[in-house]
């Protein structure tokens, strides 16, 4: 097609106002992601330092409660023992019962026929780990598994034919019971992965049962002596 | 006058009305861009000067910690606190996670940055990992700063991987790095042989160094607000 040049000279017009808005259009968008960006790294290590600063108050607070005690006279055995307790408690060692859940969980009844993959019909050490991680994110006070405290050095390993909790051997049915708020807990759970154990269920035949008891008790752990960490301050 | 071919007039009309509808919405973009600009900047500013308050608070608060250690180390001498009762609340301490440690272990750097990496770390990898550290008899473990203790959740928010409720992600450097201290060949033997192949099968970069390594305390806290000890009847 021929153009006039009155025609040519407008169509060049057009193209390059067009360009010109591409190049706009191109600058804002950038302009809007990089603070995106920057305000995204902000936010982590704000969130940190506040949880931190909180912590520290609650702990300053704690000492100077003691420094106060120790100042009015108290007997020292006492604050001491009182003090021991409490980190026993945190660290898992002392048997609690309290308000919670039970979970059940059990391999199938039936076997795999045909195409049907095995792996399908046994409970997994995964969506054991899963439920620990969905209710400690409820909030759980304690957790037990099997008569076994969960603390900070449990491991719930795949060994072949049974599951390891703190060193010693478990098999099906694995019994789940957590103290906590009864609706954080079961809310939780029903948020991360509950639904694909129920899937499980109805296809498959797991067992899969969540019960809301007024008391249930977990027992403690045991205490294991450290050989190579040792305590240190913690400075700015 | 000179007259319009009537083969161009309709394409030109069609190019005429997109340009205009074109040049509207730019100028209507580029008003929210500037406004969305401003309020951003704002909320910059805003979060900057929280942000500087926070890390100077930070620092008071550390200092009043320090002192107010040494106080109570003085009052406890004082008043003569039974040293080996000091000790077993240390050591329960650091069970619980609430002590800062330092000891013989491994540092594991993890970088899932790369373009041949097929999933980024996720938070079912970070939990195993750790459960393979716990497996191996580590003794204390922590994740970009993080302690890991009993109660520890991982969760993603979003894109953002939450370890104890606190954002682990960085802007810079190593994405993950993850301290056991423990027997470094149980630790480097077990990581090495149960971990490190599927990492690297995903295409990660691992590394895993034996060096003495120092792991934070929990900065969160324990409550038990429905949890009674038990007392058997």
């Amino acid at each position: 097609m021929k153009l006039a040049k009155r025609e040519r000279s407008l169509l060049a017009l057009a193209s390059i106002l067009l360009g010109f808005l591409f190049v706009i259009l191109l600058k804002t968008q950038g302009v809007a992601g990089r603070q995106m960006e920057q305000q995204e790294t902000a936010v982590p290590s704000l969130i940190q330092t506040e949880q931190e600063n909180q912590q520290l108050s609650i702990d300053n607070a704690k000492i100077q409660i003691e420094l106060a005690k120790y100042a009015k006279g108290q007997s020292a055995l006492t604050l001491a023992n009182q003090q021991v307790l409490e980190a026993k408690i945190n660290a898992g060692l002392v048997a609690l019962a309290g308000p919670g859940i039970r979970i059940i969980l059990d391999d199938s009844k039936r076997e795999a026929i045909g195409e049907e993959d095995p792996m399908l019909f046994v409970i997994h050490e995964q969506y054991i780990r899963e439920i620990l991680n969905a209710l400690w994110n409820g909030g759980a006070e304690a957790i037990g598994v099997n008569g076994q405290r969960v603390t900070t050095n449990t491991e719930v390993f795949c060994a072949g034919s049974f599951i390891q909790i703190n060193g010693s051997r478990q098999m099906p049915p694995y019994v789940i019971e957590a103290i906590g708020d009864t609706n954080n807990l079961s809310a939780a759970l029903k948020f991360y992965g509950w639904f694909k154990l129920g899937d499980l269920q109805e296809q498959n035949g797991i067992t899969r049962k969540l019960d809301i008891l007024d008391k249930v008790m977990i027992p403690a752990g045991k205490f294991r002596e450290y050989h190579y960490a040792e305590p240190v301050k913690e400075g700015p | 006058m000179h007259r319009w071919k009537k083969t161009l007039a309709l394409p030109v009309t069609l190019v005429a009305i997109a340009l205009g509808f074109l040049i509207s919405l730019q100028a209507q973009t580029q008003k929210d861009v500037s406004a969305a600009e401003q309020i951003n900047s704002d909320r910059m500013i805003q979060m900057k000067s929280v942000l500087i308050n926070s890390k100077a608070q930070n620092t008071k608060l550390l200092e009043d910690h320090r002192v107010l250690l040494e106080e109570l180390d003085a009052a406890r001498k004082k008043v003569g606190t039974d040293p080996r009762l000091l000790a077993q609340l240390v050591q329960l301490q650091m069970l619980a996670g609430t002590q800062a440690v330092e000891g013989p272990g491994i540092q594991i750097s993890i970088d899932d940055r790369d373009n041949k990496v097929l999933f980024p770390l996720g938070t079912n990898d970070i939990a195993r990992m750790i459960n393979t550290l716990k497996f191996a008899e580590a003794e204390a473990i922590s994740l970009n700063g993080q302690r890991i203790v009993g109660t520890t959740d991982i969760v993603l928010n979003g894109s953002t991987i939450l370890v104890n409720k606190v954002p682990i992600s960085r802007a810079e450097g190593i994405p993950y790095e993850l301290s056991a201290i423990g027997n470094q060949e149980i630790l480097l033997d077990y990581f090495s042989k149960l971990e490190a192949p599927m990492l690297k099968q995903n295409g990660l970069t691992v590394s895993i160094a034996r060096k003495t390594v120092s792991i934070p305390s929990y900065k969160g806290a324990y409550t038990f607000k429905h949890a009674k000890p038990f007392i058997p009847e």
